[in-house]
C-alpha cells in the first residue's frame, strides 16, 4: 500500500481510497487520477450527446494545432467514438507560419495522429494565401489575433472540405467559451455574442461543434498530464498583444475567489440567445464575388482582409 | 521546502507545512493556473506540503 495512504495530509479520493489529484469545488469532491479521467470522458460525451453533435454515419475533422486543447480532443474522441456509428475522425493542422513556435506543435500534432492511426491533413497560410502570417503580420503585430483567427478559421474550412468533412471540432474549452462571452460583452458585439455556428446551424457551413466547451482548460491539462501526453509547448509570440490576455486573467481570477463564475457566463449567454431569438435581423448571405463563399456583403471576411493586405 | 516554479526558478522556502493553495497564493499564483506536482505525482491544493516536500509548480496557459 502506498504509505501516503496512511497520511491525514493526503486527501483520498471521494470514490475511492486513492490519493486525490484533486478537488473538485462545484461538486464539492475529491477524486484520483483515474476517476477523475473517468469524470473527463463521461462530461464530454454527454455535452456530445445532448447537444446532437455527433451523428451516424458523421466525418469530423478536428482542428489539430497539437497544442493542449485540441490533443486533448482529438485523444477524447479517439477513445470516445467507437461508441458511435460509423463516425469517422480526421485531424487538420494550419501551419500559419510562426517561426519558433508552430514548428514544434506541428511536430507534436504528427506523433499524435501517427500513433493513434488518425488520417492528417496539413495545410500552410502560405500555399493557401501566399504569405506566412509572420510575413502577413510585420508592421500589424496589434491586429495579429484577429488577423490570424479570420485566415485560420478559412484554411480549417478549406481542409474540412477537402476531407470532405461533416463537422468541423475545435477544441475551445470554459475559459476560452468565458473569455468570449466578455469579450463580445467588452466589445458591445450583441451579433457575434449570440452567433450560431454549432450543430443546429444553417446547412451553408460545416457546422462547428466544441466537445469541450463545459471543461476547464485546467482539466484539460490534468487530462493530458494523467494520461501521459502532456507536452510543455512554446507560447505564440503574438499573445502579448491580444486582449483574451487581460480578459483570461481577470477571469481566473473571479472563477478562483467566485466558483462557478465561467458556467454562469455561458448560463448568461445562453439566456440572451433564447431572449434575442428571431429579433436580431440578420443581413441575407449572398455569395462572395471573388470566392464564393456565403457572405452578408459583397465580399467575405477573408477576401476583405486579403485585399486590406495587398493581396 | 522547495518549490521550482513555472519558469523553472528555485526557491528554498522555511515554512510550516501547509496546504498547497496557501503556499501559491503567497507566492501571487493563482492556484487555477497551475497544476502542482510532488515527486512527479500530481497532488490537490488541499493536500499539505511539508518542509522537505520538492514541488513544481506548472503553468498550464498558452495562447493559439
Amino acid at each position: 500500500m502506498n504509505p501516503k495512504h496512511l497520511q491525514p495530509d493526503v486527501p483520498e479520493c471521494s470514490l475511492c481510497a486513492d490519493p486525490a489529484v484533486v478537488y473538485q469545488r462545484n461538486a464539492g469532491r475529491h477524486l484520483c487520477g483515474a476517476h477523475f479521467t473517468a469524470d473527463v470522458e463521461l462530461r464530454v460525451a454527454d455535452t456530445i450527446r445532448t447537444r446532437r453533435m455527433i451523428i451516424p454515419q458523421d466525418r469530423v475533422a478536428v482542428a489539430l494545432s497539437g497544442g493542449k486543447d485540441s490533443t486533448a480532443l482529438l485523444l477524447l474522441l479517439s477513445q470516445l467514438l467507437p461508441a458511435w456509428q460509423d463516425v469517422r475522425l480526421i485531424a487538420i493542422t494550419i501551419d500559419e507560419g510562426i517561426i519558433g513556435y508552430r514548428e514544434e506543435t506541428i511536430q507534436s500534432a504528427e506523433r499524435l495522429t501517427r500513433h493513434l492511426g488518425i488520417e492528417h491533413h496539413c495545410i500552410s497560410f502560405t500555399d493557401l494565401f501566399g504569405d506566412s502570417l509572420d510575413t502577413v503580420l510585420k508592421g500589424r503585430e496589434t491586429q495579429a489575433c484577429s488577423i490570424c483567427g479570420i485566415l485560420r478559421k478559412k484554411a480549417l474550412v478549406v481542409g474540412a472540405q477537402q476531407a470532405g468533412a461533416t463537422k468541423l471540432a475545435t477544441g475551445h474549452n470554459l475559459d476560452d467559451e468565458a473569455q468570449s462571452v466578455l469579450m463580445n460583452v467588452f466589445r458591445g458585439d450583441l451579433p457575434r455574442l449570440v452567433r450560431n455556428s454549432g450543430a443546429g446551424s444553417s446547412g451553408k457551413f460545416i457546422p462547428r461543434i466544441k466537445p469541450l466547451s463545459l471543461i476547464s482548460e485546467k482539466e484539460i491539462a490534468m487530462y493530458l498530464m494523467l494520461n501521459d501526453a502532456w507536452n510543455e509547448l512554446p507560447e505564440c509570440p503574438y499573445t502579448h498583444h491580444a486582449l483574451r490576455r487581460e480578459v483570461r486573467s481577470m477571469l481566473s481570477g473571479f472563477e478562483y475567489m467566485h466558483p462557478g463564475t465561467m458556467l454562469h457566463l455561458m448560463e448568461s449567454k445562453k439566456k440572451i440567445e433564447r431572449y434575442c431569438a428571431g429579433s436580431l435581423i440578420s443581413a441575407p448571405l449572398h455569395a462572395c464575388r471573388e470566392c464564393g463563399d456565403p457572405c452578408s456583403g459583397d465580399l467575405c471576411q477573408v477576401c476583405s482582409l486579403l485585399r486590406s493586405l495587398g493581396k | 521546502m522547495k518549490l521550482i516554479l513555472p519558469d523553472h526558478e528555485v526557491l528554498i522556502l522555511e515554512h510550516d507545512p501547509a496546504p498547497v493553495e496557501q503556499v501559491l497564493l503567497e507566492q501571487g499564483i493563482n492556484p487555477l493556473e497551475v497544476i502542482v506536482t510532488r515527486n512527479k505525482k500530481m497532488i490537490s491544493e488541499d493536500t499539505v506540503i511539508e518542509a522537505d516536500d520538492e514541488i513544481r509548480i506548472i503553468r498550464i496557459a498558452h495562447g493559439g
